[in-house]
């Protein structure tokens, strides 16, 4: 499942998501978006893993900020991976 | 503060990468901030460090031409770095020397490009986030790191452009949208001889030095034989390694 948007005034952000048994196995996030410190990718990505797939964005965008603390995104912000994320699940 | 200019010199992509982080290294542990010019033997492409590698290069096609490929350590997109027709500068410094708002931050670093710029009769203006464009057209792309206390910019400044070329190595699956892409990047991207026909890339790199150079205290450096050695490990550690650039 993979779903890629241009943000407005901002970059491209690509979800893919890989799911067994109705939750989230895997999520991978790709794109020209800029985050600092850059490794904190990983830690917003574990944080899908187990998800539902029936998740709301809310709850998903409650996770993403969580994961990503104090780190700092340009381009894109923890909304905007939630909806697209939300939109590669279907 | 007395900042270190290295002059022009052409590496290939992994030791480019390398000598960049080396410098952040040796800056965060107390050596001088560091403005660099830098060009890319062989041709390269160099995608942010959140791309997919498969997803943003044709690698076939990149390996037929001799173009290297390397994951930055910064984010952004994916970029050609044709060896003729481009000028890459990195600045390196505590982030004290910047100001602590990343936008501010680009303006600033690309104020410095547009300087330049300005130098060679050519009116640039810093698009945000990344961008410098002359009458809407980008000419220069830029990607910044933080870490360790110390700020990293680099970015290109086009001195000519083969779009062609430039997207032959790209990914684009359909040949339609490649057409289309070209067209556009043809309407899109200019360059310092679009602009201003006839000027060299020495000039190019003299209007360079002054733009990075007005208003600080400066001097020509050179790399120290650690920042060095400490690239070389850097490209067997990080950029040389398959792990690092297929990580995504």
């Amino acid at each position: 499942m993979r779903c890629e948007e241009k943000i407005t005034n901002g970059k491209l952000v690509a979800v893919e998501v890989w799911s067994s048994g109705g939750t989230v196995s895997r999520a991978r996030i790709t794109g020209d978006f800029f985050l600092h410190p850059e490794e904190a990718i990983d830690a917003v990505e574990r944080s899908l893993e187990g998800l539902p797939l029936s998740a709301g964005e809310a709850e998903i965008t409650a996770r993403i900020r969580a994961a990503l603390g104090g780190s700092e995104l340009i381009g894109a912000s923890a909304d905007d991976f939630a909806r697209i994320f939300r939109k590669a699940v279907g | 503060m007395n900042w270190r200019i290295i002059g022009y010199s052409e590496n290939d992509a992994f030791m480019n990468m390398a000598i960049d982080e080396a410098v952040g290294e040796s800056v965060a542990a107390g050596g001088p901030p560091t403005i660099r010019f830098y060009g890319w033997r062989p041709s390269a492409v160099s995608i942010g460090y959140f791309q997919g590698l498969e997803n943003e290069v044709d690698l076939a096609r990149c390996r037929e031409l001799g173009v290297d490929v390397v994951r930055r350590r910064t984010g952004g997109g994916a970029v050609y770095h044709d060896n003729a027709g481009e000028i890459t500068y990195s600045v390196t410094g505590r982030t004290g020397l910047f100001p602590t708002d990343i936008l501010a931050s680009y303006r600033l670093i690309c104020g410095w490009v547009c300087d330049s710029l300005s130098c060679l009769g050519i009116d640039a203006e810093f698009r945000p986030i990344n961008d410098i464009t002359v009458g809407g057209k980008k000419i220069s792309g830029n990607a910044q790191t933080r870490r360790n206390g110390v700020l990293l910019q680099h970015g290109t400044i086009l001195h000519s452009v083969d779009a062609g070329r430039m997207f032959s190595v790209l990914r684009v699956s359909d040949e339609k949208i490649r057409d289309k892409m070209i067209a556009n990047v043809r309407e899109r991207v200019t360059s310092i001889s679009l602009q201003k026909p006839g000027t060299s890339k020495e000039l190019a790199l003299h209007a360079l030095m002054r733009g990075f150079t007005r208003g600080k205290s400066s001097g020509p450096g050179l790399l120290t034989d650690a920042e060095r050695g400490r690239a070389v490990e850097l490209v067997t550690e990080r950029y040389g390694k398959e792990e690092w650039n297929r990580m995504r």
